[in-house]
């Protein structure tokens, strides 16, 4: 982890070390009049081992923001640090390499390649990169996760719960400089949401895994040490240790309209 | 509906292009071979019709029959007193002694050979000569001649040149005149020189005889009572037919090699279709499954099963369509390519405008619309079941291994291949056993791909492990889908089964040819024609002028003949049973090769066992000069020998010029005298061979691959042709893939995102594309092999011949089927790498 870099233009919920840095970044789709703007000048810090909530209206950038953090996308200007390495410059060929070896995904849905066993998923990145799995650390993950029966299942033979758990191991199985899960929980029922995002904050505090998490849900962000509120491209709050009553009175002070559509 | 089929096919053209593809390479197949065959014909047809148009009766030696195997027998001259006699016949107008025969033209010291015939003939001028002059004037002296103009173009000989004519005799004349042949230049692949009458018999050493007499009607005359007031005229001895069944029953002989060529483009191009059916109902297989989703919809919406159904078959019938109009236009336009293809490997067709019958159009257009339309029966079936909940489910990609009674029906069909094959192999089988044990292995192996796909692909595959994930996912990828892993590899499976059966038969007879010649002949060298004629064309001077050589301890010459026994035409070799066992090693079963010189024949083993014949039985042999005669069987020759041969009935060359009228050797075996050494002998033989430019010294290698040459060009040819199966199989390998893609774009997105590179997900879809390859040729080349064994084996029971599996072909068989595997999937992988990531993961 590196720091020493400039105080960010908002004030730092958390005293610890920074993980990923995004400085006036602007990400616009089309061209000419059909043109949007869905990164317009975002500027953000995220703190090492910690667990950030992104949260905001449809439309208003949160998955656009994580693309453009996770090196899916580029951007069209603005800087977007992880670490010390500047994400805007690399290629395409860099920018993967990149995510194979120091990112971690959890999409909503289809996060496992239907082929492979739960337990091939879990080390996925690992042979791409011609990495030995770390054996001791991800028998532990599978334990804490509670898949140790479930291994050998290919994912079509795995609740949805199971799935998403599956991912999530297979996130940290690298252990990756950051975790970005984008609605992890947005297609499982509230137990098994819950016990996911606890596993998240546990991953966080205890394992050391920096995560940020795109959420719709005051009461999934409710589970991380901070809430990054988003609208039409800005950032336009931050919320420290949230609870849900405090995040939902902040939503609806932010944009009153936009709220109808969140879930 | 109609509206929505339209759009639909419109809309998903892209994965229906390569299908498209498909349908119209086997419709231009198809239509190239009709066009090439129909012009043939006509052409030939053409050509025999001009060359008697303006004469009404042909007065010829009688025969027992004109022809065989395509070559026209040669009949006995008739006297000349015999044309005063027809001319006095009431209603003749005109009676013309044409004489006919071959004349080699040499021009600037050069011989032209041409591939068709070398003709030399008396001038008529119309309406008995077909021919017309062009340029110059007809020959009116001894020392004249006129040449057509198609030579005399290709071989810059200009009026007032001089050319050399070879026949019986050699003479040098000048060129006075230049003719074409009805509408054309001259006659196709061949050379033409025409001379007077005097020249002719004289060239041909007729003496006063002439080889026809040709008969002009006189206006008003009905021409079947004229023949039967010449024939009554003549006496029997000649025969008189009408110049109209001439030409047909020349064309029709001259049309049988076109019809060996037609049957062989037939089954190639019904290869070609098979195939690109497979490859069709694979995709509109892929595509429904694919729209399962919408389908439900439509479905939901109101939509019927049978309007399902007839949208599915609508588009069918669109491509289908589509695809024969475009194959047909291909099929005129490389018509003339599949015509120089054949020549390239020695198949010689008439060169001339082509012939798009109406027939061709629709023959066509069936075949491009019914093997679109049949192959999409199944899939329309399944989209038209397609329940309207579906719409509410998450459409899973991974397709059902098959049912439990296909399987069972599938095993049942390959066991009866397979035991069967085995009892071929064991010795007691026909070729029809063969070919029933290959369709039901074939169709056997249909069945079963879906349920043997995925543990046969997890073998095979099991070497891609090896380049880790990309490797796994590839091998993976093809076990879960097989029923289009199944298919796909099949088509491909069958072009390869069909090469490598080809090449292993095809190396097997070469080998037995070469093993028994080698063995039974031993003659330091043979003698003969360069051009590949059906009796050989061999001067007989050759055997004179050769044998007379002091170098030359023995010269023993073998003659072919056609004769019949019934419906049935044979082949037959004239030996002379004294020089011969000089020459060979020779070995009889019975009787005695010497006992030809008073008039028998000597039988190869298995023609004497089919015909239930005995040393002192009698063969009776219907031979075209003399008709039928009873030769007695005097001896049996074992089947080895006989193949070196390459004949089953041998009789005295005495015997022969009794029979036939033909005066032409096949070969000329020649044993060197001791103490000259092969140089100074081969010297001598090629000095004496000058005289005959179409005469070759070959020694026993040069002699095997003359023998061996016809084998190789048909195998070349057949071998390029189904390169267009293979094609088109390979077209179905990277159509399954790019479908296969479009199905999998969640799964590439994941991949990408969590860190696959481009590099890696290139090689996990062409290890896909090489894995279903590679499964094509252990199924293919295996069932190839093992067919190949099986009619090794049946024909065996009748011929000398063993099985040899040429590995070096086969490796490379092998080695190009991978290798265009890999191709196959380049464009597939090429597109998946282009895939946007996060587009991929948007996909729902
Ligand atoms: N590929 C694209 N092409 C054009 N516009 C896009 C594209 N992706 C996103 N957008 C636009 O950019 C804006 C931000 O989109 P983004 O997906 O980041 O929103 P989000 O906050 O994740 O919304 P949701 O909560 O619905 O997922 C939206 O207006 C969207 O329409
Ligand atoms: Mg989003």
């Amino acid at each position: 982890m590196t720091t020493g870099f400039a105080p960010a233009a908002q004030p730092s919920p958390t005293r610890s070390a920074i993980a990923a840095q995004v400085r006036d970044v602007v990400k616009t789709y089309g061209r000419g009049d059909t043109a949007v703007r869905a990164l317009d000048g975002v500027n953000l810090e995220i703190a090492a081992e910690r667990f950030t909530a992104v949260m905001g209206p449809s439309g208003s950038g949160k998955s656009t923001l994580m693309h453009a953090l996770a090196g899916l996308d580029t951007i069209n200007a603005g800087q977007v640090l992880l670490g010390d390495t500047d994400l805007s410059g690399l290629g395409e060929r860099k920018r993967t390499l990149l995510r194979r070896d120091r990112i971690g995904f959890v999409f909503q849905s289809f996060n496992l390649v239907p082929t492979l066993t739960a337990a091939e998923n879990i080390v996925l990145p690992l042979p791409l990169a011609g990495r030995p799995p770390d054996r001791a650390w991800i028998d532990d993950l599978v334990a804490t996760l509670g898949l140790g029966d479930r291994l050998r299942h290919r994912p079509a033979e795995l609740s949805g719960g199971q799935q998403q758990r599956v991912a999530v191991a297979r996130a940290l199985a690298a252990r990756p400089q950051i975790v970005f899960a984008d609605e992890p929980t947005g297609n499982l029922d509230s137990r098994a949401g819950e016990a996911l995002l606890s596993f998240l904050r546990h991953a966080a505090h205890e394992l050391g895994q920096t995560i940020v998490m795109v959420t719709h849900d005051p009461n999934a962000a409710a589970f991380a040490d901070r809430v990054v509120f988003l609208a039409d491209g800005r950032v336009v709050g931050d919320l420290a240790e949230p609870t849900a009553a405090a995040i939902l009175s902040r939503m609806a002070s932010i944009d009153a309209p936009a709220t109808r559509k969140t879930r | 509906m109609w509206r929505l089929t339209l759009r639909n096919t419109l809309a998903r053209r892209a994965r229906l292009a390569l299908t498209l593809i498909a349908v119209v390479l086997g419709v231009t197949f198809v239509t190239g071979s009709l066009i090439l065959t129909d012009t043939s014909q006509r052409l030939l047809d053409e050509q025999f019709r001009t060359s008697t148009a303006g004469v009404d009766l042909t007065v010829r030696d009688a025969a027992a029959f004109d022809s065989a195997m395509g070559v026209e027998v040669e009949r006995d001259p008739l006297p000349a007193t015999l044309v005063d006699r027809i001319r006095a016949v009431p209603g003749v107008a005109a009676a013309r002694p044409v004489v006919r025969g071959q004349g080699l033209l040499s021009a600037d010291g050069k011989t032209i050979v041409p591939p068709g015939a070398s003709l030399l003939a008396s001038w008529e001028p119309a309406p008995v000569g077909a021919f017309t002059l062009r340029a110059g004037d007809p020959p009116a002296a001894d020392d004249e001649l006129v040449v057509d103009a198609d030579t005399a173009r290709r071989h810059h000989i200009e009026l007032g040149d001089t050319v050399t004519v070879r026949a019986e005799q050699t003479e040098s004349l000048r060129v006075v005149g230049l003719a074409g042949f009805g509408d054309g230049p001259g006659l196709p692949n061949s050379t033409v020189g025409l001379v007077t009458l005097p020249t002719a018999q004289h060239l041909l050493k007729l003496g006063g005889d002439v080889s026809e007499v040709a008969v002009v009607a006189a206006d008003g005359t009905d021409v079947q009572r004229l023949r039967d007031r010449v024939e009554a005229a003549i006496g029997s001895g000649y025969a008189v037919s009408a110049g109209q069944d001439i030409a047909a029953s020349s064309a029709a002989a001259a049309k049988t090699q076109v019809d060996h060529l037609q049957l062989m483009l037939f089954a190639l191009a019904a290869a070609a279709l098979l195939v690109g059916a497979l490859l069709i109902a694979n995709t509109f297989s892929i595509v429904i499954t694919q729209r399962t989703r919408e389908l439900a919809v439509l479905r939901a919406a109101g939509a019927t099963g049978a309007q399902v159904l007839w949208s599915v078959l609508g588009e069918a019938l669109l491509v289908g369509f589509t695809a024969s109009v475009a194959g047909i236009g291909l099929g005129v336009a490389t018509a003339a390519g599949l015509r120089d293809l054949a020549g390239a490997f020695g198949i010689t067709l008439p060169d001339g405008g082509l012939v798009v019958a109406p027939r061709t159009m629709i023959v066509a257009f069936a075949v491009g619309v019914g093997v679109t339309v049949f192959s999409a029966i199944g899939p329309a079936r399944r989209a038209a079941s397609v329940a309207p909940v579906e719409a509410m489910r998450r459409s899973a990609a991974a397709s059902a291994p098959g049912g439990r009674v296909r399987t069972i029906t599938g095993w049942g069909m390959t066991g009866i291949g397979a035991s069967s094959l085995v009892a071929v192999l064991a010795g007691s089988g026909s070729l029809a056993l063969v070919g029933a044990a290959a369709l039901a292995a074939i169709a056997g192996l249909a069945l079963l791909g879906p349920a043997l796909t995925p543990r046969l692909a997890r073998l095979i595959g099991r070497p891609l492990d090896a380049t880790g994930i990309p490797g796994r996912l590839a091998r993976e990828s093809a076990a879960r889908t097989p029923r289009r892993t199944a298919a796909t590899a099949l088509a491909l499976a069958l072009g390869l089964a069909l090469i490598s059966f080809m090449t292993v038969l095809a190396t097997s007879i070469k080998d037995s040819i070469q093993r028994s010649y080698t063995e039974v002949i031993t003659a330091d060298y043979v003698i003969e024609s360069a051009r590949n004629e059906m009796l050989g064309g061999l001067s007989h001077h050759v055997h004179h002028h050769v044998g007379e050589l002091p170098e030359v301890a023995v010269a023993s010459r073998l003659r072919y003949g056609h004769w019949k026994d019934g419906a049935h035409t044979n082949a037959l070799t004239a030996v002379d049973p004294v020089t011969l066992p000089r020459v060979t090693s020779l070995r009889m079963a019975a009787g005695d090769l010497n006992a030809i010189s008073g008039g028998g024949v000597v039988l190869a083993e298995r023609a004497a066992r089919e015909r239930h014949l005995a040393l002192g039985d009698s063969l009776p042999m219907t031979f075209s000069r003399t008709g039928t005669q009873r030769l007695p069987v005097v001896g049996l020759l074992r089947d080895r020998d006989a193949q070196a041969l390459s004949t089953d009935y041998i009789i005295s060359l005495d015997t022969y010029s009794r029979n036939y009228r033909e005066n032409m050797d096949a070969s000329v075996f020649v044993k060197v005298a001791d103490g000259v050494s092969d140089a100074a002998a081969k010297k001598a033989i090629t000095a004496k061979l000058a005289d005959h430019p179409t005469a070759q010294l070959r020694d026993q290698a040069a002699a095997v691959a003359g023998r061996t040459m016809s084998i190789d060009q048909i195998l070349g040819l057949v071998s390029v042709l189904l390169m267009l199966t293979i094609l088109i199989a390979l077209m179905g390998i990277t159509n399954t893939l790019a479908l296969s893609i479009i199905e999998r774009t969640r799964e590439i997105g994941l991949l990408r995102a969590v860190g696959m590179t481009r590099g890696q997900l290139r090689w996990m879809i062409r290890g896909e594309a090489v894995l279903i390859a590679v499964l094509a040729i252990v199924v293919g080349v295996g069932l190839g092999i093992a067919f190949a064994a099986g009619t090794v084996s049946a024909l065996g029971s009748t011929a000398e011949l063993a099985l040899v599996v040429p590995a070096g072909r086969l490796v490379l068989v092998v080695a190009v089927a991978t290798l265009a595997g890999l191709l196959a999937g380049m464009l597939p992988a090429r597109r998946a790498a282009k895939l946007d990531v996060l587009t991929a993961i948007a996909t729902s």
